[in-house]
């Protein structure tokens, strides 16, 4: 190849890439889709479960039903449950991930901008980005604890499917999920301050049929997101043999 | 200031401490570390409170028996949860004497996880709020 060519060739690269780049770059967002927001449900506030600090978190009607777990994840749970852990990685304050942060007895706060629903939890101060601009879900996305979210609305229903999950988040206690696991959620106002949440885990290596679970929310109009950085004084530990415990060593100092 | 033995307390908010025995903690799980069938009583002297998360800790003076000051460290919710819930930082300062029920650590050492505490003024704070 003459150095010409291979200039050429460079420059055609250059452009192709930066065609894609413009392509798949979000545009600014305009009057019109600030405007737009107005006319969706309005999820925005702080919102939690009204049955923290009264007794639990379990819904109306009864527990919610427990996973149904293939032979072979069963065969896993077992394995889990045998080695009798006190607890998770949560008490040396590893956030949870998915879908078990939508579970926390603390509030989150619902935020909605052109393109976007941003959920803040307290617990853990975690957020999850929810793209509502029409992208699809990544092929193969990095793994992570809140995985990766797209959402849509359907007419009063804001629908959330999210891929993509570390292998140190679980189903449920003990029970572990595939890379395949996908989860969708279904936002949709029950009143003028209520929120339901229908959450169904789906994984056909993990589950024999998907899992769904509802949470309901209420709305607090006065309350406001708090620091919770969990690492501030962590006395709980869990060890490497599953053991649970606390310290009780000197107090922080306020001298 | 003597430690009180475990045993009814005619002050207690039971209706709330029925609701704490199944309180969702999402940090950590409470039963492996706290004894939550036992309740104990102590009378102490508050020597500090760390306003902190992920759970508020209430350190107390406690006399024993043979009259020698023990450090009594106590777990409650967070600050987040109790700041919603008629707490505030200074609801329990340096000084105050407290009568506290508790949650008593399965390792028998000097802690537990907080249930009520009653001030001196007759303020009745308990895990899930105050009054």
């Amino acid at each position: 190849m003459t150095l010409a060519m291979r200039i050429a060739l460079l420059l055609v690269t250059a452009v192709t890439i930066s065609v894609a780049a413009q392509d798949s770059t979000p545009k600014p967002p305009a009057a019109a889709d600030w405007a737009a927001l107005a006319k969706l449900p309005d999820l925005t506030g702080v919102w939690e479960a009204p049955t923290v600090g009264r007794g639990g978190q379990g819904r109306a009607g009864g527990p919610p039903p427990v996973p149904e777990l293939t032979p072979a994840y069963a065969a896993k749970k077992r394995e889990l449950d045998a080695r009798n852990s006190d607890d998770t990685e949560a008490a040396n304050c590893l956030p949870t991930g998915m879908p078990a942060i939508m579970g926390h007895p603390y509030p989150y706060e619902f935020l909605l901008t052109p393109g976007k629903v941003t959920i803040v939890s307290e617990a853990y101060m975690q957020v999850r980005h929810v793209y509502t601009d029409g992208r699809p879900l990544p092929a193969d996305p990095d793994p992570t604890f809140n995985g990766t979210s797209i959402g849509r609305w359907d007419r009063d229903t804001l629908v959330v499917e999210t891929i993509g999950f570390s292998p140190l988040t679980t189903i449920a206690r003990n029970t572990p999920h595939s890379d395949r696991m996908r989860i969708v959620e279904r936002f949709r106002l029950t009143g003028p301050d209520t929120m339901s949440i229908d959450t169904t885990v789906i994984d056909p290596e993990a589950l024999t049929k998907p899992w769904t679970t509802t949470r309901t929310l209420a709305r607090h109009r006065d309350w406001t997101i708090r620091e919770y950085i969990c690492e501030e004084n962590n006395r709980n530990f869990l060890d490497a043999q599953g053991k649970a415990g606390v310290k009780l060593d000197a107090p922080v100092k306020k001298e | 200031m003597r430690p009180i033995s475990s045993g009814g307390v005619p002050w207690l908010v039971t209706a709330m401490i029925c609701g704490v025995a199944t309180l969702a903690w999402s940090h950590h799980a409470a039963a492996p570390v706290f004894d939550m069938s036992a309740e104990k009583t102590l009378m102490g002297v508050v020597k500090q409170v760390d306003w902190t998360n992920p759970h508020i800790w209430i350190w107390l003076d406690v006399q024993n028996a043979s009259g020698q000051v023990e450090r009594w460290g106590l777990e409650g919710m967070s600050p987040n949860f109790l700041a919603r819930r008629g707490w505030a930082r200074t609801s329990l300062l340096p000084g105050m004497r407290i009568t506290v029920t508790f949650r008593p650590l399965r390792d028998g050492k000097a802690g537990g996880m907080f249930m009520t505490g009653k001030l001196e003024n007759g303020k009745i704070l308990t895990s899930v709020g105050a009054e």
